[in-house]
């Protein structure tokens, strides 16, 4: 008689299984997908409706043009300036570099975090672990990426059009279609150098800084190729120069897609295939495990909190140095092109009064003060991650207190940001000295002490945020900084009334150099800024530390 | 009667409620200085939560809590001046080494027996070169308890202290218990190694969904349970219905296996009456006391 066996039921994977990374991928981009696009649109939004509200006629349109067409400093900052007596022209080199420069940026700290930050936490082991391998789970994740930037170009696309609809800006559909994809190429790009240098690093902070070198210089060989007569060809030598000479709205350039194209699908190809070669948790460029230990610094909390942020420290000064030091070098032949009636507008509601290098300057201090309040959002994130991590736990139950954790941290981040903000007025002067601007030091230096004060604030912000919702701690920030920025970049040019000004943070700042620093102003930003610092440490004190 | 000071740890009605959840409630507990204290339950009964309030790192909903007689609420420092911890998770510094971590773990601590800690450092094999990111999950946990341990603290905390660790590395940590227990030290001792609390502790205090069900030693904690009674009989098995505090019996032939809860006289009688070839009495084991007071069906919900 024959028997029937029952053999175990073993169930095929599923398409939903051998997905799950992509989709997860997918669904933790949503947010910041959804958010950046947008910002891409309503930055296409304002720059065009601040076009048509500014420059109302002809003359002053083509006197705008004849200005910043011919600046190869202002070219050099950002991008060629072509056609700006048209709505096109103008939304299309108002919006672009921002957008290429944020796109990237988001791009390379997106991919990072959910490859090399999720392998970090050890959460791969377990997708890894499943019915995939590592070359398949990265290939996911890349389509996790590629469906979060069609929904970045979807909605950047959906507002562009409606925006040009507008009959006086008049950006046809195929026009939107065309500028969407070219002001998401950045993002595209990065997404994939960030997955690449993920398979490389160590860690989290390797893989995006070796990305961040990638953008640095890029962004350096296009500014270089913009400035610099005859030396134009380096721009197609820069992933970030591909993205600008795809032209959009000013004579398109569809063949600059080709490289963009070619070096995106080449990082994607490579990321796929390193993560073949290495193990989960590996990477392909080995790290040292064992070192000599360095126990100088090593003394105690403020010495640790000193070797956490060191990394930091540098990077940070030495990006505002850089930068200082270029727009020193560019700030005469800038500042001779503020003449016209309508960019002394444009520099006056920002705060920076008159023409002339230190009005350029003036308007390039509110752009570092944003990107020394950058810095102070990431470094209180870092402290946040020691007691989100459970590593501030270490200390908090030996002979430190709640107190000097918190101050020991926060002054050690409010030295940091001095230190940036020096680096800044001293790099500008001796970039602005060596093309004879005039620019005094101590006049620099002082432009560079008056970021520091709305800093502090947005240091404050954070550290009230951490004393009672320390989960949202960089939300808080990141939106008085993102609100802030967005306000007085757009709200400049918008010409809206003072009110939607006002709640900018940076409007609160004197534009020094072009006018003399309000320390007044300076005083109360960095008094609210303690003031809020002290009502967070009095809430830490009187809550549980919370690990994620 | 004892003082304040004489116990390590003193908790009165320590509550701990995360919204409508009590995590902890109104635990009664008092450790005396040199006593080496197992603390168990299930996961989620309380034990993280017990010794971040202990540390002030919880606020409590209320209650207090003393280490060696300190406020650990109002005077945290003072209170962990006499403490040293193993955290439930190894968290550290991954760029920092091993030995930079043991290091910047003196300092924070404020003393430091340097010959020992490199007796544990040998102990544990521990290479103390290789930066914490190189390092096993096991060798982050040699990282804090060697920290730990170097410190010689009047009181250790120990939160699943030997979790990753190996068998032999396991037997490293139960020569180190014996020989801070030697010294005067107290230990409280959360785990989940029921034979390794059985091995070390004095004491045995255990919770249940955030509330202390039993404190006691082995000893007396064995008398609140069935002993395992294993018996062999010459003829027939006898009826044994009338047999009280009888439960589990599984009779094979002329083999017996079953729990006994109170005097054993009546079931011995009963078995003389066939003969007895052989007879094993058993007292249960921590892992048996264990399972008995919470049965296996509500450990399982408990851990859910």
């Amino acid at each position: 008689m024959a028997v029937a066996v029952a053999s175990p039921t073993v169930t095929r994977p599923t398409a939903k299984a051998r997905t799950v990374i992509a989709r997860r991928t997918a669904r933790r981009s949503l947010r910041s997908a959804v958010l950046w696009g947008y910002v891409f649109g309503v930055t296409v939004a304002s720059s065009a409706y601040s076009y048509t509200t500014i420059y109302k006629t002809a003359s002053e349109r083509q006197r705008l043009d004849a200005v910043f067409g011919a600046n190869r400093a202002v070219a050099a900052l950002f991008g060629p300036a072509v056609h700006l007596d048209t709505v096109p022209g103008f939304t299309a080199y108002k919006s672009s570099m921002a957008v290429m420069i944020i796109g990237a940026v988001w791009g390379l700290m997106h991919s990072t975090r959910l490859l090399r930050g999720e392998e970090d936490a050890g959460r791969w082991d377990l997708l890894v672990s499943g019915e995939t391998t590592l070359r398949q789970a990265v290939l996911q994740a890349l389509s996790g990426f590629a469906a979060a930037a069609a929904l970045v170009w979807a909605i950047t696309f959906v507002i562009t059009a409606a925006v040009g609809q507008a009959s006086s800006v008049r950006i046809g559909v195929s026009a939107s279609l065309y500028l969407a994809t070219a002001l998401v190429s950045s993002a595209v790009i990065f997404l994939a150098v960030g997955a690449l240098t993920s398979q490389l690093a160590a860690n989290r902070r390797r893989a995006s800084s070796y990305a961040g070198v990638v953008l640095g210089i890029s962004y350096g060989l296009r500014m270089v190729g913009d400035a610099v007569p005859g030396l134009h060809w380096l721009v197609w030598t820069s992933p970030l120069g591909w993205v600008e000479e795809l032209r959009p709205l000013t004579g398109s350039r569809p063949m600059a897609f080709l490289p963009i194209a070619a070096f995106t699908l080449a990082a994607a190809l490579a990321a796929i295939h390193f993560a073949g070669r290495r193990d989960v948790g590996g990477s392909i460029l080995a790290e040292r495990s064992s070192r000599e230990a360095r126990l100088r610094t090593l003394t105690g909390p403020f010495g640790l909190t000193f070797r956490l942020m060191l990394s930091s420290i540098i990077s940070w000064v030495v990006a505002v140095a850089i930068g200082g030091a270029l727009v020193g070098i560019t700030a005469q032949a800038a500042g001779s092109t503020v003449v016209g009636s309508s960019v002394e507008q444009v520099f006056t509601r920002l705060g920076a009064a008159g023409a002339g290098a230190k009005a350029f300057l003036g308007v390039i201090f509110v752009i570092l003060a944003m990107t020394v309040g950058y810095q102070a959002a990431t470094q209180l994130s870092l402290m946040r991650s020691e007691e989100a991590g459970g590593r501030a736990d270490h200390l908090l139950v030996g002979n430190v207190s709640r107190s000097r954790w918190f101050t020991g941290w926060l002054l050690a981040i409010a030295l940091s940001l001095l230190a940036s903000s020096l680096a800044a007025g001293l790099f500008t002067w001796a970039g602005a000295s060596f093309q004879g601007s005039g620019l005094g030091i101590w006049s620099s230096l002082a432009a560079g002490m008056n970021i520091f004060p709305p800093a502090l604030f947005i240091l404050g912000t954070g550290a009230l945020a951490l004393g009672f919702l320390p989960r949202f701690a960089g939300a808080v920030m990141y939106t008085v900084l993102g609100w802030s920025a967005l306000v007085e970049l757009v709200g400049g040019f918008v010409g809206e009334s003072h009110w939607a000004l006002d709640t900018s943070l940076f409007h609160q700042m004197s534009a020094a150099p072009a006018v003399a620093p309000n320390w007044q102003t300076g005083a109360v930003l960095a008094g609210l800024g303690i003031l809020m610092a002290i009502v967070g440490h009095q809430a830490l004190l009187r809550r549980d530390l919370q690990q994620e | 009667m004892a003082h304040q000071a004489d116990f390590a740890i003193r908790t009165q009605g320590l509550t701990k409620r995360y919204r409508d959840v009590g995590a902890l409630v109104d635990l009664d507990l008092e450790v005396t200085a040199g006593e080496v204290i197992g603390y168990l339950g299930p996961n989620g009964a309380g034990k993280t939560t017990t010794i971040r309030l202990l540390l002030g790192l919880a606020r409590p909903s209320g209650g207090r809590a003393e280490l060696f007689g300190v406020d650990c609420v109002r005077r945290p420092v003072e209170a962990h001046q006499r403490v040293a911890v193993v955290p439930g998770e190894a968290n550290l510094w991954p760029e920092l080494t091993g030995a930079e971590t043991l290091h910047l773990l003196g300092r924070v601590h404020g003393r430091v027996d340097e010959a020992y800690r490199d007796e544990l450092i040998g102990r544990f094999e521990l290479d103390p070169s290789k930066k914490v990111r190189a390092y096993s999950r096991g060798n982050r946990q040699k990282v804090l308890l060697i920290g730990a341990l170097m410190t010689r603290a009047d009181l250790l905390l120990l939160d699943e202290p030997t979790s990753g660790l190996d068998p032999l590395m396991e037997q490293s940590f139960r020569v180190s218990i014996g020989e801070a227990r030697e010294r005067g030290q107290t230990v409280f001792l959360s785990s989940h190694v029921l034979s390794e609390v059985e091995a070390l502790c004095d004491r045995v205090a255990i919770l249940r969904q955030g509330r202390l069900v039993e404190v006691g030693s082995l000893g007396q904690m064995r008398h609140l349970s069935a002993v395992t009674v294993e018996a062999t009989v010459a003829g027939a098995m006898p009826d044994l219905d009338g047999v009280e505090g009888l439960g589990g019996v599984a009779i094979q032939g002329k083999a017996l296996r079953c729990q006994v809860h109170g005097p054993i006289e009546p079931l011995l009688a009963v078995l003389m009456k066939s003969g007895v070839e052989s007879l094993l009495i058993r007292e249960p084991s921590l892992e048996e006391l264990f399972l008995a007071l919470y049965g296996q069906n509500s450990y399982h919900a408990e851990e859910h």
